[in-house]
């Protein structure tokens, strides 16, 4: 038994944190979070730079070839931003989904690009009757001449304006079959708009008429599609849950120092034990979401089947995440509520998350089904 | 990270070993009473001698020094240890017993060598049943406040007062107690501790009449008592730490108490739990697949999950030396609010049937009814569940620059 991050880890960890501290700084996340803009200009280009972001793709494929747990480490630190996508939804989500599904020249072409940061694809996913069921992919793909010509709608599709290209599930008109189709965000048809108010990076996809090559279908077959993405959910989720344990720690670490120098009635308010408990609240969610957590890496790691984990560590996690930001409001009161002071980043951030990949009783029924109950 | 004992070949090897001597060596007439105050002398019996037979063995108190009477073993061969006992639905050691890990762990801290000599290898070798005795009636989360007066006549100290919620069942041959050595001085520098012969002239046990008394299972804790001490005169040379040093001795003692030693026994409740609605059947098919039913348990399992890591995480800071601040009481505190929430689940699933350890009618063999009632006693000892609360704010240092240190352990 040994909890703790090897030395290899450690190294990463401070490193990614410095980098994080010099070029996404509160100032940065902002502006951001306010552009609804690209965030393929510096500081992401940077960032690529790194190399980090091929962390969870095979070094064969051009990637660093890391562990679930190295992952883990990478993405605990950019959540603590939280810094944005499309790391994880391009880097391990649809890069995990070509592993998962792709043929060998899929592979070749895209891991590489993605690793680098050449490319930018990104998963969409969910529609209109928001669902995680293969039943509720609407969007059609038509054989049409030599390639596929798809129509419909995609929703709640994370960093899609910063895609170069989308992993649509599509739903087969000839078999019926759902697979994974690269559409590349330039073609004729492609339509992507911000969905506002309390999102986080999340847009509407319209596919109208969009013509692509037969070569885009992943795995060159409507069969199989759907498992892969279902594999490579579950290889990101845990990924994801890391980054909602860093994010829960740096709203805990913002609650903790605001708790020593707000004053009132002549005293740092966490002296009162109304505003302590409110932390003590927030620290066990943030713990239960990081047990949870790496013990389902561990897991991956050592080959062990981590069904019930993967669902536990999400389930725990994104409530975690969801709940940590509401006690911090509570210590926080109007400060909290300031755009600038940044807590609302998180805020924000915890809602769309706490959808994302599956809600928190999705996953908790799903459990019940791991467990044989 | 390697949340899993390693198991190397020679673990395997040892495990082969303490299976093969537990088939030997545990008596099939050791049973479970669900509340543990109907645990029987002849139960009571059973579980020290296999005690004595652990710690003949250096398997009671496996980490401790060997120079002591412990086993002096690594932590990888406690847990096979503990893994192979819990699967016989006990503990280690096998029935209440404040003396290793609290007792004992304290006086390894803070005793003389002399003392150390004395106390602890028949501690560790299961010879003796210990108690802790802290609570007054005036001293229950403010244990400064303790009042139980030892006053130093010669060689002995003279012992006057009254514990309360102390010990269990069918005696203990030494209480280990903390007293006010000197009425006179300020909190914190007025008290003492005594390791006291359970036997000494003067002290009177009379057991409580509670909701609940043990219900941890497999310890076997049963009745809880109120002790009297009357004129108890006890050797000066029992007294650990020095006299009106005792804060610095309960510093240790309370970390120990507040859960930062981590646990690593499975939750036999949820276990039990998903049996019985396996196996139980409402309008026709198992509880199991009703939706609600399932909701709840799920409920259940993660509040036992979280539970069941954050013992592990103890577990391993601890023997890995890693600085604990505020993560033992967030065990306590966790584990006390969540066995609450438990049993509200439990409840809603089972209905009335959660409530009755009839034979015919009760669920789980009367498991769950105890649950019922110890989730509810389990809020105060070894500290409220406020008090956990307050440590961790203190160690997390809310509204505070300066953090406030873990009590020593050895």
């Amino acid at each position: 038994m040994d909890l703790s991050l090897t030395p290899e880890q450690e190294m990463l960890k401070t490193a990614v944190r410095g980098f994080i501290q010099q070029e996404y700084p509160k100032e940065t996340l902002l502006e951001i979070a306010a552009e609804e803009q690209p965030v393929t200009a510096e500081p992401w280009q940077r960032l690529v730079a790194t190399g980090w972001l091929g962390i969870s793709i095979p070094q064969e494929y051009g990637g660093e070839g890391g562990s679930f747990t190295d992952a883990g480490v990478l993405f605990e630190e950019l959540g603590r931003g939280p810094v944005p996508g499309p790391h994880l939804s391009s880097c391990v989500l649809a890069a995990s989904a070509i592993l998962e599904g792709g043929t060998e020249e899929q592979k070749r072409q895209w891991l590489p690009a993605l690793a680098r940061g050449e490319r930018i694809l990104v998963p969409a996913m969910n529609e209109g009757s928001y669902s995680w069921a293969e039943e509720d992919v609407q969007v059609v793909a038509r054989q049409d001449g030599g390639g596929l010509r798809l129509d419909g709608t995609k929703v709640y599709v994370f960093d899609a304006v910063s895609a170069t290209h989308l992993l649509c599930t599509a739903r087969s008109e000839e078999s019926n079959e759902v697979g994974l189709v690269i559409v590349p965000v330039t073609a004729n048809g492609v339509a992507i708009r911000s969905l506002p108010g309390f999102t986080w990076n999340m847009y509407e996809v319209k596919l109208d008429g969009v013509s692509v090559d037969q070569s885009s279908l992943i795995g060159s077959s409507f069969a199989g599609g759907w498992d892969a993405l279902q594999k490579a959910i579950a290889r990101t989720i845990p990924v994801m849950c890391a980054y909602q344990v860093g994010a829960c720690q740096s709203v805990y670490e913002l609650s903790v120092d605001y708790s020593r120098t707000r004053i009132q009635f002549g005293r740092p308010i966490g002296r009162f034990q109304r505003v302590e408990d409110h932390i003590i609240n927030l620290v066990n969610q943030l713990d239960a979401a990081r047990w949870t957590t790496y013990e389902t890496l561990w897991k991956l790691d050592s080959g062990q089947e981590a069904t019930d984990s993967i669902h536990l560590a999400k389930a725990v996690g994104s409530a975690a995440y969801y709940q940590a930001c509401n006690f911090a409001h509570e210590v926080h009161a109007g400060v909290g509520s300031m755009t600038e002071y940044g807590l609302t980043l998180h805020t924000t951030a915890s809602r769309s998350l706490y959808h994302y990949l599956g809600d928190p009783q999705f996953h908790r029924r799903r459990l019940a089904d791991a467990l044989s109950l | 990270m390697d949340f899993e004992p390693t198991y190397t070949p020679e673990q395997e090897e040892f495990r082969q070993e303490v299976r093969e001597w537990l088939k030997e060596n545990v008596s099939p007439d050791i049973s479970h009473p669900p509340d543990s105050i109907n645990i029987t002398e002849e139960q009571y019996q059973l579980r020290r001698a296999l005690g004595r037979k652990l710690g003949e063995k250096g398997w009671l108190w496996a980490t401790a020094p060997e120079e002591y009477g412990g086993g002096g073993l690594a932590l990888d061969h406690a847990v096979v240890i503990e893994e192979e006992v819990d699967s016989y639905g006990l503990t280690v050691p096998p029935y209440y017993d404040s003396g290793g890990r609290l007792g004992g762990a304290s006086i390894m801290v803070w005793g003389t060598e002399e003392q150390k000599q004395t106390f602890l290898p028949p501690i560790f070798r299961g010879e003796v049943r210990t108690w802790q005795l802290l609570t007054e009636p005036e001293a229950g989360s403010d244990l400064a406040n303790a009042k139980m007066s030892a006053e130093r006549d010669g060689d002995e100290y003279v012992i006057n007062g009254q514990k309360i919620y102390v010990g269990s069942s069918l005696g203990a041959d030494y209480m280990w107690t903390i007293t006010c050595t000197d009425n006179e001085a300020p909190r914190h520098q007025n008290l003492g501790w005594f390791m006291i012969p359970a036997d000494l002239p003067g002290i009177t046990i009379q057991p409580m009449d509670l909701l609940i008394s043990g219900g941890e299972a497999g310890a076997g804790s049963g009745v809880k008592n109120t002790v009297f001490f009357d004129n108890v005169r006890v050797p000066a040379f029992n007294l650990i730490g020095g006299e009106n040093e005792g804060w610095k001795v309960a510093t240790t003692h309370l970390e120990l108490e507040h859960g930062t030693g981590g646990r690593i026994a499975r939750n036999w409740l949820v276990d039990h739990l998903f049996e019985y609605c396996r196996e139980n059947k409402r309008n026709g098919q198992p509880l199991t697949k009703d939706p609600e039913v399932r909701d709840k348990l799920i409920d259940i399992y993660v509040e036992a999950e979280i539970a069941r890591l954050f013992n592990l995480r103890n577990y391993w800071m601890r023997h890995s030396k890693a600085d604990i601040t505020y993560e033992g009481p967030q065990a306590s505190y966790w584990r006390k609010m969540s066995g609450l929430r438990m049993s509200q689940s439990i409840l809603d699933i089972l209905g009335p049937s959660a409530l009755t350890y009839d034979p015919q009618w009760g669920a789980a063999d009367g498991h769950v009814e105890a649950h019922q009632r110890s989730a509810i006693v389990a809020i105060h000892p070894g500290g409220t569940a406020d008090i956990q609360k307050l440590i961790m704010a203190r160690r997390i240092g809310i509204g505070r620059e300066v953090r406030e240190k873990a009590g020593a352990l050895a």
